[in-house]
């Protein structure tokens, strides 16, 4: 810039030499434009020695050769095309709806979520199309049976984040249990059967989780008779059972009679639960121990173990409904800390204006 | 809380052989229990409401009364311990000093309305019943307190002797007519009952004069112990927590001092009935936890609840033990409120219902009568 300024100058100066004094003032007018001369405040453009850039472009070239490496690429013929991911650079989204006129390829384009829409339009067809199968069933004179409830068993319908990936448009609420009633809908007429594969679309099947199965083998004591032990464990309270088979729906707690330690009829609903729900009330003795805890805490601890003892009596479907119904799960909660400032765990002290 | 597993293809059937037979094999129609033998085991009889009213003035637990009002009928379960005792009723020899029965089990089985069976059948006999409902009544929550006018050092209970006067004059009315007192008793300065007045008389004065009930209740223990060893007539004293007389109560002298048993007035006289040294008669008891003062929850034997003291004095007696209900038993009380629908629960009538309500009650016949209730 100052070289620039000298340039003029001195271009001035020449001209300036063979004209009278109006070159002079034009001179002086460029002279004294100082606001472009003091700038050293602001950063010029950034200027690299050429050391500085050779050794950047080594290591650039040696990141692309680990880079080629870890993708598996040829390192000699590994360029920036190789990375880029097409689908991430292009969207599908942002593929252009409309026209070289202008006009938008899809007719539902104005609606703002055509895809959305489009999705409705086709299940109603469908729906008419089963109705239609449905009447000529009819007409023929077979009345059309009820095989297709079976199939649903097993698999849901999709959430609301997966309609929203499937159709890349944004829902609400009530878009979605829109959908999805029209979906029961065309579920629940009786020939929906011939639009299996379609319907298979918008289910997703549940993952069974392979649990830990608990499987300790029965064992048995002089008697014959079968037995297992559970432990279980609630709030403070720690409970181990021991539960034997052919029994008669005797259950004694640290030696004393349950209705006589358990006078409170919830406990005692509580230490029903496991034998009830696998349909063993009155086949089973049982003989606890429980330290610690409360009343309704040495309840819940006894019921662990006791849902625990069980799994050794029972079948795989049957842990895995005991699981479901959470009789196997360990109660979490604990009693939370006091913290300072407060009265209680949650509880703040009364709060006064003034 | 009863959940079905959907892939449990087991299905248990419990073989009720009660269902089988007609839903009347509950009840039976021998509504005197003089008859109840081991025949009727297990079966409800009915007592007719105005025979209800006239024997068990008092008595009747509270529940029990409700429930006589909700079912707009009396019916009690003919048990084996109850048979038992009719049996030993039966074979008495009055010419014996009259024996002690001890009714004792765990709470809520069934002692006390064991207890009634046998007045309803003492009474149906003719006998003269001094029925007691509660004793424990007497040594806890009591208002008034007098001293004793007769005795310095004993105390007055005038409103609880005075009910119970009253309602020993409902239930034996036609008996307390006839027997004529053997002694004058001045009662105070101006009242007075001669000899030879029928023993009503000074039942009605007790009830009127509530100052002097305590001492009418005493005078009348006394005519009736020394004229029943004449054989004139027979006397069942039945007497609900015999283990209140011994013990402590929870009543304080103006002092604040604890009063014990011995200085109430009734509490002694009491114990002199239940002496076994008059005969003509028997004595039927129940010890009782559920009423009682400073004993642990838990405890049912004689020993436990009657203590040394109480012990000693009763010894020698026949003990009876009221079990919870059999299996039989439990079937029967179970038909019983299907049939009166109590159980309004549907799954009541399930075997799996059934088998829910045994585990949950144990057996024991008040809870099961507190859960029939809640559904």
């Amino acid at each position: 810039m100052a070289a620039a300024v000298r340039r003029v100058l001195w271009l001035s100066g020449v001209s300036g030499a063979a004209r009278a004094r109006p070159g002079a003032q034009t001179l002086r007018l460029i002279c004294t434009s100082t606001a472009v001369q003091n700038r050293s405040h602001i950063p010029g453009p950034p200027v690299y020695t050429q050391d500085f850039i050779k050794e950047q472009t080594e290591e650039f070239n040696l990141g692309k050769r680990h880079l080629a490496n870890m993708m598996g690429e040829d390192p000699e013929t590994f360029t920036q095309e190789d990375i880029d991911d097409p689908k991430e650079l292009f969207p599908s989204k942002s593929v252009c709806q409309w026209g070289e006129d202008g006009r938008p390829f899809h007719f539902l384009f104005y609606t703002g979520s055509q895809s959305y829409y489009s999705l409705l339009h086709e299940i109603y067809a469908k729906l008419l199309r089963i109705q239609k199968y449905e009447d000529e069933m009819r007409a023929q004179g077979s009345f059309p049976g009820t095989g297709n409830e079976l199939k649903l068993i097993g698999s849901r319908w999709l959430i609301k984040e997966e309609l929203e990936e499937m159709l890349l448009d944004k829902l609400s609420d009530q878009d979605y249990s829109l959908c999805i009633r029209l979906l029961e809908r065309l579920v629940a007429s009786p020939c929906s059967g011939i639009e299996e594969e379609y319907m298979a679309k918008f289910r997703r099947g549940y993952v069974v989780q392979v649990q830990r199965f608990m499987n300790e083998p029965l064992q048995y004591d002089e008697q014959g008779v079968a037995f297992s032990t559970g432990e279980g464990k609630r709030k403070t309270a720690r409970a181990t059972v021991i539960v034997y088979d052919n029994g008669s729906g005797k259950i004694t707690v640290n030696g004393v009679h349950y209705i006589h330690y358990f006078p409170i009829l919830q406990d005692r609903e509580q230490l029903m639960f496991p034998a009830q729900f696998l349909d063993r009330l009155g086949k089973l003795d049982m003989v606890c121990t429980v330290s610690g805890g409360g009343r309704s805490s040495q309840a819940g601890a006894i019921r662990l173990a006791i849902a625990r003892a069980l799994t050794s009596f029972s079948t795989k479907n049957e842990v895995e409904c005991m699981r479901q119904a959470g009789l196997l799960t360990s109660d979490p909660r604990l009693k939370e800390r006091k913290k300072p400032g407060q009265e209680g765990a949650r509880r703040k002290f009364t709060w006064k204006k003034r | 809380i009863t959940a079905r597993i959907c892939l449990n293809g087991i299905v248990n059937q419990d073989v009720q052989i009660a269902e089988e037979k007609p839903r009347a094999i509950f009840r039976t129609s021998e509504s005197n229990p003089a008859n109840h033998t081991e025949q009727h085991d297990c079966q409800h009889y009915s007592i007719p409401l105005e025979e209800v009213k006239v024997i068990f003035p008092h008595g009747l637990p509270r529940r029990f009364k409700e429930q006589i009002e909700t079912f707009k009928e009396a019916c009690l379960m003919v048990r084996k311990p109850a048979v038992e005792l009719f049996g030993y009723l039966k074979s008495t020899n009055f010419a014996q000093p009259a024996i002690r029965y001890v009714l004792y089990g765990e709470s809520g089985t069934g002692k006390t309305m064991t207890l009634c069976h046998a007045v309803h059948y003492c009474a149906k006999q003719g006998w003269l019943v001094l029925h007691i409902p509660d004793a424990h009544l007497l040594v806890k929550n009591c208002k008034q307190l007098l001293q004793s006018s007769y005795k310095t050092e004993r105390i007055d209970q005038p409103l609880q002797a005075s009910a119970w006067l009253k309602n020993f004059r409902t239930s034996n009315e036609h008996l307390l007519r006839e027997i004529k007192t053997q002694q004058k008793y001045t009662w105070n300065k101006w009242d007075s009952t001669e000899e030879g007045r029928p023993l009503v008389e000074m039942v009605e004065q007790g009830i009127t004069r509530m100052k002097t009930a305590t001492d009418v209740v005493g005078a009348v223990l006394k005519e009736l112990k020394r004229q029943c060893s004449l054989g004139s007539f027979k006397l069942l004293v039945a007497v609900d927590g015999v283990n209140a007389f011994w013990g402590k109560t929870t009543l304080r002298k103006r002092d604040k001092t604890l009063v014990s048993p011995e200085e109430l007035a009734l509490v002694h006289n009491l114990r002199k009935m239940v002496m076994n040294d008059w005969s003509g008669g028997a004595i039927v008891t129940t010890i009782c936890q559920t009423g009682s003062v400073f004993k642990p929850r838990l405890a049912y034997l004689p020993h436990e609840l009657l203590g040394d003291e109480g012990f000693s004095a009763l010894e020698p007696f026949v003990p009876i033990q009221v079990p919870k209900y059999s299996e039989k038993e439990f079937e029967s009380c179970y038909q019983y409120y299907l049939d009166r629908k109590w159980l309004q629960h549907e799954k009541a009538r399930t075997p799996d219902g059934r088998a829910e309500l045994l585990f949950l009650s144990g057996a024991n016949p008040a809870q099961l009568e507190r859960l029939a209730a809640m559904l």
